[in-house]
C-alpha cells in the first residue's frame, strides 16, 4: 500500500511544483513587464544624455548605471570620432565604467564578455582595466576581449596574448586571424617575432603570416619564404598555406605553388590550382592543364578557374583541351569555357 | 466485478499480466530516466552556452573570417509562396553566401514565376557529380543577383534535390533549408559559430525550427510572434520546445546528436560528400545523413563534433488538420525506424561510443518500441483492470504519474525558454501554453501515438512516398 501512496505522492509532487513553477513564472513575467516600461523610460532618457550631455532629472541609482551600461555596450560602437569620445565622455558621467568593471566580475559569461568589450571602448587606462578579461575562466571571453582591445589598439603584447590565449593549441578559432590583422597595426614586429618562436603551433604562426602579409607593414620575402618552407611538410595546413600564397601574390611562393600541384593530396592541388591562378603564374599553364583531368572535382574546377585567368595562354590550352583532352579534362574545360562564356 | 477462470488460464493470464507490466513499466521508467537526464543536460547547455556578441558585434567579428555557405533551397510546386520565399533568402544578413534554388521537377509553374520574376536567364556550370541525384536540365541565373542560382532538375525528391545542390555548390559549407520556412535574419551568423570557433572539429550544426503559425508575416520576415489559435498548432508549439529546447540541445550536449532538422542545418560539404549525400529511397533523409556522419567520422577515428544551436531560429509553418499532421507523424515514425533498422548495427556498439550507446538508446527507446508500448499500455491496462487482474488504485495512480509528469516536461521545457530565450513577447501566451501541456495528454498523445503506430505499419510494408503536405503559406498566416 506503502508503493501505491508513494504514486499517488510523485503525482501530486509533480503537479505541484509544476503549478508553483509556472505561477512563479508568470508573476516573474508581470513584474518584470513592468520593470521593463521603467527601464524602457530611463533608457529613453539615457540615450538623450549618452548622446547630447543634456542632464535630465532623474537620477544617478545604480539602475541609472547599469541602464547606461547596457546602452553604451549597444550604441557606442555605432558613434564614431569626436562624437564617440563624447558619447563615452558622457557615460562616464553616469558612472558607466563603474558598472562594468562591477561586470567584470559577474558570474554570467555573457556579462563579462560585454563588460570587457564596452570596456576596451574608453580612452586611456580605463580601456585598459578590459585586459583583466584576458585571464577570464571562459575562452570566449578570453578572445572576445582580445578582439575587442586589439581592434581598439590597445592589446599587450602579441607573445603575451599568445600565451594567454593558447593561440594555435587550446585556441583554434578562426577569428585569431582577425586578431592577427588588428595586432599588426600596433605592434607589427610582435606579430612578426612570433614566427621565429619554435615552440609557437603552425597555425598560430599561419595566422601571423597572413595578417603581416595582409598589412603590407613589413617585407613579404621571408614571410614567403617561411610560407614555402612550411608548404613542404605535410600537415592539416597546407591548404590554408597555399591559399595565403595566392592572397600575397609574391612571386617567391612561384616553386612552392608548382611543387603543391604535383602534391599526392587532393586538397593541396586545389589549394594550389587556385594560388596559381591568383597570382597569376604562367609558368604553371602546362600542371594546371595536366591537373584538368584530376580524378578529383575540386582540383579540376580549380585548375579551369586558374588557366580561364592566365589569359590568352590559359584560355587558348583550355580550347585544346575541350577538343581533344581526356575525357575528364574534356567536360571540365568546356564547361569552364561555356560557364565564363569564353567557347 | 468477479470472474471464473480454470486455474491454469489465471496462473497464465497472471503471468502475462505481470510481464507486460513490467514491460510496460520498465519502458516508462527508462524514458523518465532519459527525459529527466535530457532536462538536466538542457539547462547546463544553455546556462553554459558560450557568451553571444550582439548581431553587430557577431557581424563585425565575422565579416572576415567566417567561411563562405550555399544556402540549398529544395522547392516542388511551390508556384505561390516562392518569390517571396527567395526575397527573403536573399536577404539574409551574412557576409558571403549564395542561394541554390532547386526546382526538383515542379509540375506547376514554380521555375517561370521565379525566371520571370528575377530575370533571369539559362547559363552554364561546371558541376561536381560525387553525390547521385536525377538528370539536371538547367540552371538560370542573372548578372544583377550573383546571389542566386537556380538549379531545374527532374523529380527525384527532397533528398535527390539536396544532392544536385551539394554537387553544385562550391562552398566549403552548405545550408540545407526548406524553401517554404524563414529564417531569421542573423540565423546564418549565429549557426556558422561553431565553424568558425572550432573550424577543426565541427561538421555539422543545427538550428531551432519553431512555428510561425499565428505569427505576423511580413516580406519574409516574422514580425510579431504570436500563437496560432488551432489546437493542432498549438500542441505543435509544445511539442517542438520540447523536441529542440530540451531533446536535440542535451544531446547535442553530450554529443549523440542523431538528427539535424531537414528545414535548416548547416553542414560540412567534404564530410557530406564522403558518406555519398543524402540517401534516396528513406523518408528520414535528414536524420540519415547525421547518423552517415557519424558513423563515418567514428569509423575514420578522427575527433569531431556535431553541435546543436538553440538561437539561430527557423520559422516553419505546421500542419492544421488531423489529415495533413498524421501524415506527417507517421512519415516521421517511418523515417526514424527506417534509420533505425539501416544502422542498427551501431545499436549498442562500443565502436561507436557514446553514439551506439545514448544515440542509438534514445532512438531505441523514444522511437522504435516508445509507441508500441505505450499503445501496449493504453490498451492492456484496461483491459487487464477489466480482468480482474489489476487493482483500480494502481491502474489509477500509473496514469496520475505518467500525466504529471508529461505536464511537469513540458512546463520545464517551457521555463528553460523563459528564462534564457524569452521568445514569447505576451505573459498569457505562457499560460495559454502551459493549459496546452495539460490537455495534450487528453486525447491528442494517444492519437499521436496512433499515428506512430500507423507509421510502423507502414515501414513494415516497405511503403514509400511523401504523401502530400498542404501548407497555406505565410501570406495568409497571422
Amino acid at each position: 500500500m506503502s508503493a501505491l501512496l508513494a504514486l499517488w505522492d510523485a503525482s501530486l509532487a509533480l503537479a505541484g511544483s509544476t503549478i508553483a513553477a509556472l505561477v512563479i513564472l508568470l508573476i516573474a513575467r508581470l513584474i518584470g513587464g513592468r520593470r521593463g516600461d521603467n527601464r524602457d523610460r530611463i533608457r529613453q532618457q539615457l540615450t538623450r544624455v549618452l548622446l547630447t550631455g543634456e542632464t535630465e532629472p532623474g537620477g544617478s541609482s545604480r539602475l541609472h548605471a547599469e541602464i547606461a551600461a547596457d546602452l553604451t555596450a549597444e550604441l557606442a560602437e555605432l558613434v564614431r570620432g569626436s562624437d564617440r569620445e563624447r558619447f563615452l565622455r558622457n557615460a562616464e558621467a553616469l558612472g558607466v565604467t563603474t558598472a562594468l568593471r562591477r561586470r567584470l566580475r559577474s558570474a554570467t559569461a555573457q556579462d563579462r564578455l560585454t563588460a570587457a568589450e564596452a570596456l576596451a571602448l574608453f580612452p586611456g587606462d580605463t580601456g585598459r582595466e578590459a585586459a583583466i578579461a584576458l585571464d577570464d575562466r571562459n575562452p570566449d571571453v578570453r578572445l572576445g576581449a582580445a578582439l575587442a582591445l586589439a581592434q581598439n589598439h590597445i592589446a599587450p603584447p602579441a607573445a603575451e596574448l599568445v600565451r594567454k590565449l593558447g593561440l594555435g593549441t587550446r585556441e583554434q578559432s578562426m577569428l585569431v586571424i582577425s586578431l592577427m590583422r588588428d595586432l599588426v597595426e600596433t605592434d607589427p614586429r610582435g606579430v612578426e617575432a612570433m614566427l621565429y618562436d619554435e615552440e609557437l603551433p603552425d597555425a598560430a604562426k599561419l595566422a601571423a603570416t597572413d595578417a603581416l602579409a595582409a598589412s603590407g607593414m613589413v617585407e613579404n620575402a621571408p614571410l614567403v619564404a617561411w610560407m614555402a618552407g612550411a608548404a613542404k611538410h605535410q600537415t592539416e595546413l597546407q591548404p590554408r598555406i597555399y591559399r595565403a600564397l595566392g592572397r600575397i601574390g609574391h612571386p617567391g611562393g612561384r616553386d612552392a605553388i608548382l611543387e603543391g600541384l604535383g602534391s599526392p593530396e587532393w586538397q593541396v592541388r586545389s589549394a594550389a590550382a587556385e594560388a596559381a591562378g591568383k597570382v597569376g603564374l604562367t609558368e604553371a599553364v602546362g600542371p594546371l592543364a595536366e591537373a584538368l583531368g584530376d580524378a578529383h572535382w575540386w582540383v579540376r574546377f580549380r585548375s579551369g578557374e586558374a588557366l580561364a585567368k592566365l589569359g590568352r595562354t590559359g584560355r587558348d590550352r583550355l580550347g585544346e583541351l575541350a577538343r581533344n583532352g581526356s575525357p575528364l579534362a574534356r567536360e571540365a574545360a568546356s564547361a569552364t569555357l561555356a560557364e565564363r562564356k569564353l567557347a | 466485478m468477479s470472474h471464473v477462470y480454470p486455474d491454469w488460464a489465471t496462473d497464465w493470464m497472471l503471468h502475462a499480466a505481470a510481464a507486460i507490466a513490467f514491460v510496460v513499466i520498465a519502458t516508462g521508467l527508462a524514458q523518465t530516466f532519459f527525459n529527466i537526464l535530457q532536462l538536466l543536460f538542457a539547462a547546463a547547455a544553455l546556462s553554459t552556452r558560450p557568451p553571444i556578441p550582439r548581431s553587430a558585434t557577431l557581424w563585425r567579428r565575422y565579416s572576415d573570417q567566417a567561411p563562405s555557405i550555399s544556402l540549398l533551397a529544395p522547392a516542388f510546386n511551390e508556384e505561390l509562396t516562392i518569390v517571396e520565399s527567395i526575397r527573403s533568402l536573399l536577404s539574409l544578413q551574412y557576409p558571403d553566401f549564395e542561394v541554390l534554388v532547386i526546382n526538383d521537377g515542379s509540375r506547376d509553374g514554380t521555375l517561370a514565376r521565379v525566371i520571370a520574376e528575377f530575370g533571369l536567364e539559362r547559363v552554364e556550370r561546371f558541376v561536381d557529380n560525387s553525390v547521385e541525384h536525377a538528370p539536371i536540365r538547367g540552371f538560370y541565373a542573372s548578372d544583377a543577383l550573383p546571389r542566386l542560382l537556380v538549379i531545374d532538375k527532374e523529380n527525384g525528391g527532397k533528398a535527390d534535390a539536396l544532392n544536385a545542390g551539394i554537387n553544385a555548390c562550391r562552398t566549403s559549407l552548405f545550408c540545407a533549408i526548406d524553401a517554404d520556412s524563414i529564417l531569421e535574419a542573423d540565423a546564418l551568423l549565429r549557426v556558422v559559430r561553431p565553424f568558425v570557433d572550432e573550424p577543426h572539429l565541427t561538421i555539422a550544426a543545427g538550428g531551432t525550427i519553431r512555428i510561425a503559425n499565428g505569427c505576423k508575416v511580413d516580406s519574409g520576415r516574422i514580425v510579431d510572434v504570436a500563437l496560432p489559435t488551432n489546437f493542432l498548432a498549438l500542441v505543435q508549439i509544445m511539442e517542438y520546445l520540447r523536441a529542440f529546447l530540451m531533446a536535440r540541445l542535451a544531446l547535442g550536449k553530450m554529443q549523440v546528436l542523431t538528427v539535424i532538422s531537414g528545414a535548416f542545418g548547416l553542414f560540412r560539404r567534404q564530410r557530406v560528400v564522403e558518406v555519398g549525400g543524402y540517401s534516396h529511397g528513406t523518408v528520414g533523409e535528414d536524420m540519415e545523413l547525421v547518423l552517415k556522419l557519424h558513423r563515418h567520422m567514428r569509423d575514420l577515428k578522427l575527433p569531431y563534433r556535431i553541435e546543436f544551436i538553440a538561437e539561430p531560429v527557423c520559422w516553419t509553418e505546421c500542419p492544421e488538420s488531423l489529415k495533413v499532421l498524421g501524415r506527417q507523424r507517421s512519415r516521421w515514425q517511418r523515417g526514424a525506424l527506417e534509420c533505425f533498422a539501416k544502422h542498427r548495427d551501431m545499436l549498442f556498439n562500443p565502436k561507436y561510443g557514446r553514439i551506439g550507446f545514448i544515440g542509438f538508446g534514445q532512438i531505441l527507446l523514444v522511437d522504435v518500441i516508445g509507441p508500441l508500448v505505450e499503445v501496449l499500455g493504453y490498451l492492456l491496462l484496461p483491459l487487464l483492470w477489466a480482468l480482474g487482474l489489476l487493482a483500480l488504485p494502481w491502474l489509477l495512480a500509473f496514469l496520475a504519474v505518467t500525466f504529471t509528469f508529461g505536464v511537469f516536461v513540458s512546463a520545464a521545457t517551457l521555463i528553460l525558454e523563459e528564462i534564457q530565450l524569452r521568445r514569447f513577447p505576451r505573459a498569457y501566451e505562457l499560460a495559454i501554453l502551459t493549459l496546452i501541456a495539460v490537455l495534450e495528454n487528453f486525447g491528442y498523445r494517444q492519437l499521436s501515438n496512433l499515428w506512430r503506430l500507423q507509421g510502423w505499419w507502414q515501414f513494415l510494408r516497405k511503403q514509400q512516398g511523401w504523401g502530400a503536405m498542404t501548407r497555406k503559406g505565410f501570406g495568409s498566416a497571422g
